[in-house]
């Protein structure tokens, strides 16, 4: 799960206040949650900003830095490769289940993933994928 | 005895800007003064006596107007005598100079791509490359320039490998709940929590999906909040 998806998952969990309220609340510049959170690059680069956040959220640094390292486009390049090379790729959850299978396709929100063992299509959300490999 | 005030101007050899700019009065006024088509005023004379170097009672209020210009005699017009047209001998065209190094140098390489070697092309010419000039070297260069472009093969359409980003598009995911909806297949849904949902699809949009479960009620989902779904009941 990127940071991005992470500080919405957050968000959401806090009751989906507005984002430009929140940066205000918190002493940020304005746009700067929306960038983190929209991006699919690397982004939270700044330790103390994200120090701020992990306050508000009332979660540790720790762990938003764990998601700055599991941006989008490390997981689209995961996906790319899983699905060109038809291996079978490993996908750990939020939900703490582990998914193993071939990826048929991926997009902006979601991926395509087809059990190993058999069975139907599994169509992950990309943003409950806590690892990869 | 008091004088006009164009005479006594002229007698000092004074122009009437200039006393129009010691005097502080208009030309205007100063030309009606001196034509006497006004009388001057009491406080323009005692300025211009000041400008004029004179008294006041030397100057007439009241100048004579000025004799008529004795019109000249109109000078009737010279005829023109034109000097006979010399005929201009026909303008040659500019003379072109040696061709460069650079174009004999381009045309010996443009040659060869041809085969074609220096004694070759200059039997293909008619001449030594020594003789040509620029405008020939020109013309050579750009018939064998045209030459080269007749020959090449077509362009292929240039086989890149471009960097594959569905990331900008959510078609995918669309499409196959745009399918299931079609097919009426009930998927089940399980959120982050660990919840489920089972119920088909009957509308969903980037954000949200709504189903119908099977006791007929419908749920929209957000799908921040959902992990994975897939069809119930492990249907192919």
């Amino acid at each position: 799960m990127s940071l991005g998806d992470e500080l919405r998952y957050l968000r959401a969990f806090r009751g989906g206040g507005n984002l430009r309220q929140i940066e205000e609340e918190i002493g940020l510049e304005p746009g700067t949650l929306r960038y983190m959170e929209q991006r699919y690059r690397r982004v939270g680069e700044d330790d103390e900003v994200l120090a701020k956040i992990a306050a508000y959220y009332d979660v540790s640094l720790g762990v938003l830095q764990y998601h700055r390292e599991r941006y989008r486009k490390a997981l689209s390049a995961a996906l790319q490769q899983a699905m060109e090379s038809g291996t079978t790729a490993c996908f750990e959850l939020r939900t703490g289940e582990a998914l193993a299978g071939r990826v048929r396709w991926w997009d902006l929100g979601a991926f395509g993933l087809e059990p190993e063992g058999g069975g139907p299509l599994t169509v992950v959300q990309r943003h409950a994928v806590l690892e990869w490999g | 005895m008091p004088e006009d005030l164009r005479k006594i101007r002229k007698r000092k050899g004074m122009s009437i800007n200039q006393l129009a700019s010691r005097s502080g009065i208009s030309i205007a006024r100063l030309v009606q003064y001196e034509k006497g088509e006004q009388e001057i005023l009491s406080t323009d004379l005692r300025r211009l006596a000041k400008a004029l170097y004179v008294d006041e009672w030397d100057i007439n209020p009241h100048s004579s107007p000025p004799p008529p210009r004795q019109e000249r005699p109109a000078r009737p017009p010279r005829p023109r005598e034109e000097p006979p047209k010399e005929k201009k001998p026909p303008r040659r065209p500019p003379q072109s100079p040696p061709a460069r190094d650079s174009q004999i140098a381009h045309l010996l390489t443009l040659a060869a791509r041809f085969d074609i070697d220096q004694a070759a092309l200059e039997a293909e010419i008619g001449k030594p490359l020594e003789e040509l000039t620029q405008k020939e070297a020109r013309s050579w260069n750009s018939r064998f320039m045209r030459r080269i472009a007749e020959e090449r093969p077509p362009k292929r359409a240039i086989d890149r490998k471009r960097a594959y980003l569905p990331e900008g598009v959510d078609g995918f995911e669309l499409a196959y709940l745009q399918e299931q909806q079609e097919a009426g297949v009930p998927l089940c849904f399980t959120l982050f929590e660990g919840q489920t949902f089972e119920g088909a699809v009957v509308g969903f949009s980037p954000y949200q999906i709504t189903i119908r479960e099977l006791g007929g009620d419908e749920i929209t989902l957000n799908k921040l909040a959902i992990a994975y779904y897939r069809k119930a009941g492990g249907v192919e």
